[in-house]
């Protein structure tokens, strides 16, 4: 599906993506001053990231630790084209820290971290970014287009580090739902990025109608 | 796991999220690799995901994170080339979770990783001369370090770290007795100066002096030698000679270190 309109800047790329491409090939041949680039280029954004989901310092310092040398050893697993290097960092970086607030959590259902040591590091997939690079402000106003319910779900998954199981057992909602707020949140940021307006995009609201496949959910929007 | 590819459409927000259980995440990935339909759903809202990330207030690590991590990205690439792997294959350096978990039985493979954990101490010393700008010197130290994880990876070899009053460096004690010996921050020899490396035998022998090395203003050097014949827990010592070919060392020992065998495994 091709975005009219779309301020993407992704097809050209843009002279940041394109260095951080370089560094990135650098790294994959092994140069260690390659990945000292890429740390402080990022290493706010990791760690602010790592900080916001693990609530804890020193361990948002060894999430960051593990995303910069899961890249390390993983730059040649980067696929040009599937979003930008900086995308996929932060994907490494999020995904490691909610295995890092899923082990700390007694509740969750993972083994025992003294029995089985940690799984490797996963590389997770990423996709091209909707709208490229945008101001603060463009997507704050993204946010802003969320219902309540929509926010606290997509919060509640990508900062709290909650499977959608558990945002049902906590915001007492059924799974049904759960899933339909954090699709159609994140199908409202899209439009809200790309510059359409705020209507349900027809084609989405259309196959949502008689897509509900949960028996329940679906309806709210 | 097998998901239907309407199943897996369903969990493809959760997907994205990182907000399925280990067992779903996993069966979403195989059946993205597996499946020939359009997973379009997933590129829609995959590509949102990063944006959710650009509201965070932004707070700078501490500092020495940094050397951290580079000191760890330096290990892993001397434990790879010491194992001989290819640059791109995952080698395991444990979190903080991982260096908390006990460690029951200890492999070669695990030995390597130790060596690797303790050649961040060293490796630092590359970052050092890299941070000084003396690219050259880096790379020089790095190949001689690679030289003596090599030796090092051996069977029966035993590693020692050589240091002093500011040289450091690593030292590998072949089964054969051939010695391999990497250093920096050595001072610069001049006319006949050398550095000559000594392997001494338990138990009070003589020192017995297995080569020599001329220094550069970078500082970076070390030797490779047939060495003195096998021995076990020798002390590897270095001392700075007049001139080449010394029958006795010439004190003081500027750095030395004992060599150990990896853990029985």
């Amino acid at each position: 599906v091709s975005d009219p309109g779309d301020r993407s800047a992704r097809g050209a790329g843009t002279a940041v993506d394109d260095a951080d491409r370089d560094v990135l090939g650098r790294i994959a041949a092994g140069e260690l001053d390659a990945l000292e680039e890429l740390y402080d280029r990022y290493r706010t954004m990791a760690y602010s990231i790592a900080l916001r989901i693990t609530t804890d310092a020193a361990l948002a310092e060894d999430v960051v630790q593990d995303a910069f040398l899961g890249a390390w050893r993983n730059a040649n697993r980067y696929l040009e084209g599937r979003g930008s290097v900086k995308t996929w960092l932060l994907a490494i970086v999020h995904h490691r820290a909610v295995d890092a607030v899923r082990r700390r959590r007694p509740t969750t259902e993972l083994p025992d971290r003294d029995v089985v040591p940690p799984e490797p590091l996963t590389i997770p997939d990423i996709w091209p970014e909707v709208a490229g690079r945008l101001d603060q402000e463009s997507v704050r106003e993204a946010l802003g287009v969320l219902s309540d319910s929509q926010r606290e779900a997509l919060e509640l998954a990508y900062f709290g580090g909650l499977t959608q199981q558990e945002i049902a057992a906590r915001t007492g909602a059924p799974l049904g739902t759960v899933k339909s707020r954090m699709r159609l949140g994140l199908l409202a940021m899209r439009r809200a990025l790309v510059g359409e307006p705020g209507e349900p995009a027809s084609g989405d609201a259309n196959r949502d109608a008689g897509a509900d496949r949960d028996g329940g959910g679906w309806a709210e929007s | 796991m097998n998901l239907t590819h309407e199943q897996a459409l369903d969990l493809a927000a959760g997907y994205v999220l990182g907000a399925l259980d280990p067992e779903e995440e996993q069966a979403v990935r195989e059946h993205l690799a597996s499946c020939d339909l359009s997973h379009e759903e997933f590129a829609q809202l995959g590509g949102v995901v990063p944006y959710l990330a650009e509201g965070v207030e932004q707070v700078e690590p501490a500092a020495p994170l940094r050397q951290r991590v580079l000191a760890a990205a330096a290990a892993d690439l001397g434990a790879r080339r010491a194992a001989g792997r290819q640059l791109t294959e995952p080698v395991p350096f444990p979190s903080a979770a991982e260096r908390e978990a006990p460690r029951p039985r200890t492999s070669r493979g695990e030995w390597l990783l130790r060596v690797a954990a303790v050649l961040v101490i060293v490796a630092l010393g590359a970052w050092n001369l890299l941070l000084q700008g003396q690219l050259n010197a880096a790379q020089d130290y790095q190949q001689s370090v690679a030289a003596v994880l090599d030796l090092a990876a051996q069977p029966g070899s035993q590693t020692a770290i050589v240091r002093g009053d500011g040289p450091r460096g690593i030292a590998a004690v072949g089964a054969d007795g051939s010695v391999r010996i990497a250093m920096r921050n050595l001072s610069p020899t001049s006319g006949s100066e050398v550095y000559e490396a000594w392997v001494i035998a338990p138990g009070g022998a003589a020192p017995v002096p297995i080569g020599g090395f001329t220094i550069g203003p970078s500082g970076v050097g070390g030797v490779t030698s047939p060495g003195a014949g096998p021995a076990q827990n020798a002390t590897i010592a270095l001392t700075r000679e007049p001139r080449p070919n010394p029958t006795a060392p010439t004190l003081p020992i500027i750095a030395s270190g004992i060599a150990t065998a990896p853990p029985s495994g």
